[in-house]
């Protein structure tokens, strides 16, 4: 078993060196693909952050005009209290807001101009939460009807709808160009390997005239594959590590307060599927290709 | 009560218990390729073993395809081609390369690798099936002594003269310590000192214990050496005698 594996070891390593440009070739392809599987999964689960992130929150946010008397804001907040859909209704202040903005500002590292102008240009606004997400009843109606005190209402459930089609919409792009560049990598990878099988024609003869096993010819070429897998997983893998910090101020930029990011989950989810994914593709390319050479 | 004493009625003879200890058996053996040619009829030969045999005949008799059959390259299309006892038609493919060990195989244009030097090209037939490099070892060594090409072990092919080349590939049939040398016309691209040598070689193999199945066009060896000669013509057996390459009357 030793010298199996020594011999298939030794024998895929220089199989790669003596066709050094093909197999570049295939490992450059494979990081593709490796990428574009590693970038959609990191935006997915943005995403996905986001959403549990925004449904979470208030479900009905109505921002109100400047200076608005506060016996009347009282008055509205009763009002919707005393709805039978509504669980909390909370008060923000534009002070408060101006505070939460800057904190917000802060966490992206970007600079406040608020600061600049000397001017408040966030409104106070008053925060639903519902008993259950989605059943509005008449909040909305009730919210909008007083007249000079709401400027804007905002359901957060539209929020959420638009944030589920793009996911929806992102993952499927997202799989059928995998799927296509996929099918093209392991396109690849059957070449170079039928190219690296063909290289050695008469050493595969040889073997078999002398008694060589299947497994004795097929192995070296599967690791030969597995190889190229596992070297564009590691490129792969070293490009995401220097990419990682930009990728998360990217995708906090995106979900706007959410610090979504590399966290710990993401990573190993991330090396798992770059170093499985790019092993299976090597594997069944390289196992497709000698196929055809042992069924006789 | 006569009819006891009386011999018994001619048959055609079935494979007889001894065949299974011969080293190669042929029972009926034909061959017909997808296309439709028949390369070969009706075949029936019983090599002992020990026995050393030429294969003679034209090109296109059918000496290439009856070696491709006891290498199991092909599978007869009907009869029986038993090796060492074993039946390769109803051979297991996993079997095959296990077979195959027991087959020392020889070409005509030598088969070995550029690239390896001599030692390394008779120790890749162990390396491939699994022998361990200080089991493999002994066993190259003994095999070069055998042919004469201990001194030139550490150069490649390139540098061997094509007698060499081929010593080189008769060690490598050798490793496994093969029941029979099937060599294919190993003297065809030689000059004709070297091709004795090539043949004092296989005699000296044959001498060890070794069956050799042995086909060649030179007439000249085969009519030399007074041995067994098999002549296959259009597919079919025609001679199977001992003398020359030519049929003597």
């Amino acid at each position: 078993m030793l010298t199996f594996t020594a011999f298939s070891v030794r024998r895929a390593l220089q199989g790669l060196w003596r066709n050094r440009v093909m197999s570049l070739a295939a490992t450059v392809t494979m990081v593709l693909m490796l990428l574009l599987l590693a970038g959609l999964l990191i935006v997915l689960s943005g995403l996905q952050a986001g959403l549990s992130f925004v449904e979470q929150k208030v479900d009905v946010q109505a921002y109100l005009y400047d200076g608005v008397p506060p016996d009347r804001v009282q008055a509205l907040i009763g009002q919707v209290q005393a709805l039978p859909e509504v669980s909390a209704v909370t008060y923000t202040t534009k002070d408060q807001a101006l505070a939460d903005w800057q904190a917000t500002l802060r966490a992206r590292g970007q600079q406040d101009f608020t600061a600049v102008t000397g001017t408040n240009p966030i409104p106070a606004s008053i925060n639903v939460k519902l008993r259950e997400p989605g059943v509005y009843g008449t909040v909305v109606d009730v919210l909008k009807a007083s007249t000079g005190v709401v400027q804007r209402v905002d359901e957060t459930q539209q929020v959420v709808d638009a944030l589920i089609t793009i996911t929806n919409v992102l993952r499927t792009i997202g799989l059928i160009m995998l799927v296509m560049v996929g099918l093209t990598v392991l396109f690849i990878v059957v070449n170079t390997i039928r190219m690296a099988v063909m290289a050695r024609a008469d050493e595969i003869e040889i073997m078999r005239l002398v008694g060589a096993s299947d497994a004795f010819i097929r192995w070296p070429f599967i690791f030969e594959g597995l190889f190229v897998g596992l070297i564009g997983a590691a490129l792969t893998l070293v490009l995401l590590g220097l990419a990682a910090g930009p990728i998360s101020q990217f995708t906090t930029a995106i979900v706007a307060q959410v610090p979504v990011g590399f966290d710990q989950q993401l990573g190993l989810e991330l090396v798992g599927l770059v170093v499985g994914a790019g092993v299976l593709m090597g594997g069944i390319g390289a196992w497709i290709s000698v196929r055809s050479y042992l069924i006789r | 009560m006569t009819a006891t004493l009386e011999p018994p009625a001619v048959t055609p003879r079935p494979p007889e218990p001894d065949a299974l200890r011969a080293s190669l058996v042929l029972h009926d053996v034909s061959m017909v390729y997808p296309n439709g040619k028949r390369a070969l009829v009706d075949v029936d030969l019983v090599v002992p073993r020990g026995d050393f045999v030429f294969l003679v005949g034209p090109s296109g008799a059918g000496k290439t395809t009856l070696i491709k059959l006891l290498i199991r390259d092909e599978v007869a299309t009907t009869g029986a081609v038993l090796l060492a006892g074993q039946d390769l038609a109803h051979l297991p493919r996993r079997q095959v390369p296990l077979m195959r060990r027991r087959i020392g195989i020889v070409f005509q244009d030598f088969k070995l690798l550029p690239s390896k030097t001599v030692r390394e090209n008779v120790a890749f037939a162990l390396e491939v099936t699994g022998t361990p490099r200080q089991q493999a070892a002994p066993v190259v060594e003994r095999v070069l002594a055998l042919v004469g090409l201990t001194g030139q072990a550490a150069q490649r092919p390139a540098q061997l003269s094509g007698g060499e080349q081929q010593r080189t590939a008769i060690a490598r049939a050798m490793v496994h310590d093969p029941e029979i040398i099937i060599a294919d016309e190993p003297t065809g691209n030689l000059d004709p000192l070297i091709s004795w040598e090539i043949l004092q070689l296989l005699l000296r193999i044959n001498e060890l214990g070794t069956t050799v199945l042995m086909a060649t066009h030179n007439a000249e060896v085969v009519t030399a050496l007074r041995r067994r000669v098999v002549a296959l013509e259009e597919g079919r057996v025609v001679r199977d005698e001992v003398g020359g390459y030519h049929r003597e009357y």
